[in-house]
């Protein structure tokens, strides 16, 4: 599902279905084959317990549903999950005083089992640039090909091209 | 569990591209290969384990890992990635391959809108973003080709075209739509909410659909004289690139 906050997110166009399909009782348990739900695990704004992932989650999704989807498919033991709904500003207008909103989004606090722990790493690292020296290397090139292209007639013998003849 | 599992295991061989087609390729029957890995209780017999020697089969035990890209690529400007997955490539597979290859997609899916998410929190651009957008487009195509086959299926077992059923009804405005049946636990006529909505259109409607059906024709009909100026100018401007000197030319050939 889309993300939530600053910018609408290509990710998220596909939504789940309105209707599930009416259950009544003594129905089989209603079964997904290719859920439609995209989950991304996000970094916490405030302190979070160790245990604690965060995640940001569709609208449509349910507390049970993301412990079945994170132990079904990412083997993730789950304790327990709070959600909550993160709303989206309308606050913001644009140059014809419309409001703008931005999209709603579902919150939820994963605590993980068996006294697991879980620190959002650092996905950007700054790292030693090894290919200083060829971009220098690339630079004194680039410049070398530039003068050779502007090199005028030597028989001018240094005269400028604004000089008639 | 196992095809979380499996899941994981097509992740590391390939994630989400077309090299992932070499773990799916039809050289060797898919039988055998699967056999490995959604009994795990079963013995893998001799022949199974030879033929999956080009795979690798350390498993992450860690979920979580799996929301973030291989740790080589943290702090990369640029990720390499093949083309997207077309719907022509999918038909060809089987629709265990097909479930397979969707929860494969959606891992991938979710890691780089994780990524996506980090990078505007630490205001910097993500690397490669065009791997979303292939990943996407492959799902689509996924979701499109079993569509097809459910479509297919639906039409040779049952002869309905359309997976929820519906019918043409006049609604209280005098248009003719397409009503889409909702599903009830009550019969229609027990039904309160439904028996509200009105699938007739009162005689004082007849005045307004008359002047749309009017301006539908007036549409129509300047489409059809645009058109017909447009190729008598044509005509006028190029009288040898005219399609009856054409038929003329070939005749006369």
């Amino acid at each position: 599902m889309g993300a939530c906050g600053a910018f609408w997110a290509p990710g998220g166009h596909a939504s789940p279905p309105h209707r599930y399909p009416l259950y009544q009782l003594g129905n089989p348990q209603l079964r997904v084959f290719r859920t439609n739900f995209f989950i991304q695990l996000v970094r916490p704004g405030t302190a979070q317990p160790e245990d604690t992932v965060q995640f940001r989650i569709p609208m449509e999704m349910t507390r049970v549903d993301l412990r079945n989807y994170l132990e079904r498919i990412y083997s993730v033991p789950v304790a327990a999950v709070r959600t909550r709904v993160q709303h989206g500003s309308n606050r913001k207008r644009d140059h014809r005083n419309v409001r703008v909103k931005k999209p709603d989004c579902k919150v939820a606090y994963v605590q993980l089992a068996h006294g697991q722990t879980f620190t959002f790493p650092d996905l950007f690292p700054e790292k030693p640039s090894p290919k200083d020296g060829s971009t220098e290397d690339d630079l004194q090139a680039v410049m070398e090909e530039q003068r050779q292209r502007q090199r005028q007639d030597p028989r001018r013998g240094g005269v400028p091209q604004w000089f008639g003849l | 569990m196992a095809a979380a599992r499996l899941a994981v295991l097509c992740r590391k061989v390939s994630a989400a591209v077309q090299t992932s087609r070499s773990f799916m390729s039809p050289q060797v029957p898919a039988g055998t290969r699967f056999s490995l890995i959604l009994s795990p209780k079963s013995i893998p017999s001799v022949t199974s384990l030879h033929q999956c020697r080009i795979l690798h089969t350390t498993l992450s035990r860690k979920g979580l890992e799996e929301f973030f890209d291989d740790p080589k690529n943290w702090g990369e400007e640029k990720v390499k990635s093949g083309a997207a997955w077309t719907c022509q490539q999918l038909r060809n597979k089987s629709n265990e391959d097909l479930h397979k290859l969707w929860y494969v997609l959606l891992k991938e899916r979710n890691m780089l809108l994780t990524l996506e998410q980090e990078a505007k929190r630490q205001i910097l651009p993500m690397p490669s973003p065009e791997r979303l957008e292939k990943v996407i487009e492959s799902m689509d195509a996924l979701d499109k080709v079993v569509q097809e086959r459910e479509d297919a299926l639906r039409l040779l077992q049952t002869g309905q075209e359309k997976p929820r059923p519906g019918a043409w009804r006049k609604d209280i405005f005098g248009r003719i739509i397409w009503h889409k049946f909702k599903q009830w636990p009550i019969p229609w006529y027990l039904n309160k909410r439904y028996n509200r909505k009105r699938f007739f259109a009162m005689p004082y409607v007849e005045h307004f659909d008359r002047l749309k059906r009017e301006k539908h024709a007036r549409i129509q009909i300047r489409k059809r004289n645009l058109e017909k100026k447009k190729a008598k100018l044509l005509q006028e401007k190029f009288p040898h690139l005219s399609e009856a000197q054409k038929s003329s030319l070939v005749q006369d050939v």
